[in-house]
């Protein structure tokens, strides 16, 4: 009963209104405008706050560091121009190239996985086979909201180099040597991956399931009829609607991915080492801990042209899942 | 409506383990990232001075000190160490924002040496007359390298000694006592006889990693990375070679662990007696104290061929400071001999003032942990050998490389091929 009420309101005072209209319309031009102008200073008032603060914190920073790449600056004396040779520098080193090498490999072992392991979580908890879903999916999320100190803290733990670390350990029960964690080429690279996995696999669960609900259960049902497996289902039915989820996740985990820093920088401790150097733990040592702020945004800007070419490649792959013909295509 | 309870329910939790993840990782930093900030003194003080600091812990003379000056009030800030030095960096870098006093700790002190600018020189408002109450080599640290600009009055120090593990060396069969201990291991070969019987004996390795008796090495060394023009010497000065090369030859006789600085496993051995002794300076008294509380074992004896420093800050003022004079004459009066004594008392401070070192009531200080020794007099008398060297602006890069270098050769790389490799590292970083 309360429902249509408001709606005749509303009606009623959109008639009320229009009377009025005729009447400003033959006031002057002057005044009209300026009621316009007014409704725009006022929207741009209220949307300023954030570009304000985005223009001090977000832009200025940016801007600031395409400046600082062609300058050589301590952060205290002088700043002299020195052109494009911060690139030289960087593309000399073979650190960089090395921090490159993990960054992507890390990404690969770190969020592929993790993506194909959140889609099936997702749709396990999604079917009615587990009981306690909204347990399972809060279990799952928690991951999310611990802090990365602690689950880099806890990691380094778990993968202690010492003999009696909690996975040496477990693979000295299959007769394998102790690993050096923190210093080997692929320890490192497995439990900074790990720790990637762990910490993000919930967060992707939760958006894959969001999709997976927004789907229709009368495809399913027809398809039911038609006779299709589950096998089926999910590739004709769950892969294809869940299109804009799955390209958004892969967006966001290769973003991820290009800018992993805390994981590695707490895992190996201080500066950090070669096996797990990422690159924006490469740019932050030169800027924080030796003041070569010159280089440091030079990697920044090679960081940021990477992401661009990254992700549209990732784009162009992901668009063609579920190819055009099915029904999620629209 | 149950879908909704579990979303409110999430959401409570969510808040709820952010708050528990907060306060954990504000416990590691040892205190409030956000900072903590306390006015001491009346509030219509005619001059406010401004303090940061990173964890000593200056209140109640601080307290003092307003009371007989009435006329000042001093707001203390405490952040974590890391954050305080960015802090520090980015106001003078932005030329606002600076307090009128900072601490500065020893391995950042090098980096503001380029930047006389942004201090005052403290040798204008008669630095120079308070000079010789503190230690020469201390000193030495805060001043440019022409000794003109003095940018910081020392406050504590580290000098170091040999932490070591009395039921090990009964274990190997090894004289146990401090002044046995002492006799036992003059000079670094003798160390090595002695970790080669403690290895033979008990399995044990005899230091827990490659870098804390490198720095020993490296600290007893009258030249290091760099000379006072700034060049990197390494190639030809002879020290730090030896060094590298003498703790590599270590590690592949497996005297050395691979215990790393600050890693759990690190405190679990110091509580386990798991490597046998640790070079470490005066405040390693409490981290071994905090990480092996139920430990018995610990003894303190003196650093084979000489100690050295590892630690220790500096008190400035930023030009951007409106009241250097006033900030001097609190800093002057907080860092003088009897204050330096307070603080040690109090919060285990290490005074970088002799003077002190002769007072009965600092001589006579025992610590039940160490057995009873006269700790106080230990680091002392270590204190009293320390040899200033020059370290310069970019010495902690190239230390890093070193270090690195050392794990790799425990990790098996050859150390003449590594050497060759920790150079070109060096140089490329350098060359920025």
């Amino acid at each position: 009963m309360s429902q249509p009420q408001p709606k005749h309101e509303h009606y009623y005072d959109d008639k009320q209104v229009e009377p009025g209209i005729p009447n400003q319309k033959e006031s002057p031009k002057r005044r009209q405008l300026s009621q316009k102008k007014r409704n725009m200073i006022s929207g741009y008032l209220f949307i300023s706050p954030f570009y304000l603060l985005f223009a001090v914190f977000g832009l200025f920073p940016i801007l600031f560091s395409f400046y600082l790449a062609f300058f050589k600056w301590d952060g205290l004396g002088e700043m002299t121009f020195v052109g494009l040779n911060n690139f030289v520098i960087i593309f000399n080193d073979p650190l960089f190239w090395k921090s490159l090498y993990n960054t992507i490999v890390i990404g690969l072992m770190g969020t592929a996985p993790q993506l194909l392991a959140a889609l099936l979580l997702a749709f396990a908890l999604n079917s009615a086979l587990v009981k306690g879903q909204s347990l399972f999916r809060l279990a799952i999320f928690l991951p999310y909201v611990t802090s990365i100190v602690a689950v880099a803290i806890v990691f380094s733990v778990i993968f202690s180099n010492q003999e009696s670390g909690l996975v040496n350990s477990i693979i000295g029960l299959f007769g394998m040597d102790p690993i050096t964690w923190t210093r080997s080429e692929w320890g490192t690279k497995i439990a900074i991956a790990t720790m990637v996995f762990w910490r993000w696999v919930g967060y992707n669960t939760i958006i894959y399931l969001a999709g997976m609900q927004s789907i229709p259960k009368d495809l399913y049902e027809a398809a039911k009829m038609d006779g299709a497996s589950l096998r089926q289902q999910i590739i004709h039915i769950t892969i294809p609607m869940l299109k804009p989820f799955i390209l958004f996740t892969v967006f966001t985990a290769t973003i991820g991915a290009l800018q992993l820093f805390a994981e590695p920088q707490i895992f190996q401790g201080r500066g950090g080492r070669p096996e797990g150097i990422s690159v924006v733990l490469y740019l932050y040592r030169d800027a924080f801990s030796s003041n070569f702020f010159g280089t440091a945004s030079a990697t920044a800007i090679v960081l940021f042209v990477l992401i661009i070419i990254i992700s549209t490649i990732n784009m162009y792959f992901t668009n063609r899942i579920g190819g055009s013909d099915k029904v999620g295509a629209k | 409506m149950k879908k909704s309870w579990s979303i409110a329910f999430l959401l409570v939790l969510a808040v709820f383990l952010a708050g528990c993840s907060d306060s954990s990782s504000t416990e590691e930093n040892e205190n409030a990232s956000e900072g903590d900030v306390k006015t001491v003194g009346s509030e219509d003080a005619e001059v406010e001075l401004s303090f940061w600091l990173f964890g000593a812990d200056y209140e109640s003379l601080v307290e003092e000190y307003v009371e007989e000056n009435p006329n000042v009030s001093i707001d203390i800030q405490q952040i974590s160490m890391a954050d305080h030095h960015n802090n520090l960096f980015t106001a003078l870098s932005a030329g606002s924002g600076a307090p009128d006093m900072a601490a500065i700790e020893v391995s950042e002190i090098d980096k503001y040496k380029g930047a006389q600018d942004k201090f005052y020189n403290l040798n204008e408002f008669g630095a120079k007359e308070i000079q010789d109450n503190y230690l020469d080599w201390v000193w030495e640290i805060g001043s440019s390298v022409d000794g003109e600009f003095q940018f910081g009055i020392p406050t504590d120090i580290g000098p170091t000694a040999m932490f070591y593990r009395k039921d090990v060396f009964e274990e190997a069969g090894l004289p146990s006592k401090p002044e046995e201990v002492n006799e036992l291991m003059q000079t670094w070969e003798d160390y090595e006889k002695v970790a080669s019987t403690v290895l033979e004996k008990t399995g044990k390795v005899m230091v827990d990693n490659p870098e804390t008796v490198f720095n020993a090495k490296k600290d007893q060394a009258p030249e290091q990375y760099f000379n006072k023009d700034g060049e990197l010497i390494i190639d030809s000065s002879p020290y730090i070679k030896d060094a590298f090369m003498n703790v590599s030859g270590m590690i592949q006789e497996d005297y050395i662990g691979n215990y790393e600085l600050w890693s759990p496993e690190w405190g679990e051995g110091m509580s386990n007696g798991s490597f046998a002794t640790l070079p470490g300076p005066a405040w390693m008294r409490d981290t071994i104290k905090n990480n092996a509380p139920d430990a018995e074992n610990w003894r303190i004896a003196s650093m084979p061929e000489g100690a050295g420093n590892w630690g220790g800050s500096w008190m400035t003022i930023p030009k951007q400071s409106e009241h250097p004079e006033e900030a001097y004459k609190f800093l002057k009066w907080l860092l003088a001999p009897e204050q330096q004594l307070k603080s040690f008392k109090n919060n285990g401070m290490f005074p970088s003032t002799p003077e002190v070192y002769e007072k009965e009531e600092f001589k006579n200080i025992t610590d039940d942990y160490y057995g009873g020794q006269n700790v106080a007099k230990i680091f002392a008398d270590a204190a009293l050998e320390v040899e200033h060297v020059h370290k310069g602006e970019q010495y902690g890069d190239a230390n890093m490389e070193v270090v690195q270098g050392l794990y790799n050769v425990y990790d098996g790389a050859d150390p003449e091929q590594e050497w060759e490799d920790i150079i070109s590292r060096i140089e490329r970083r350098l060359s920025r």
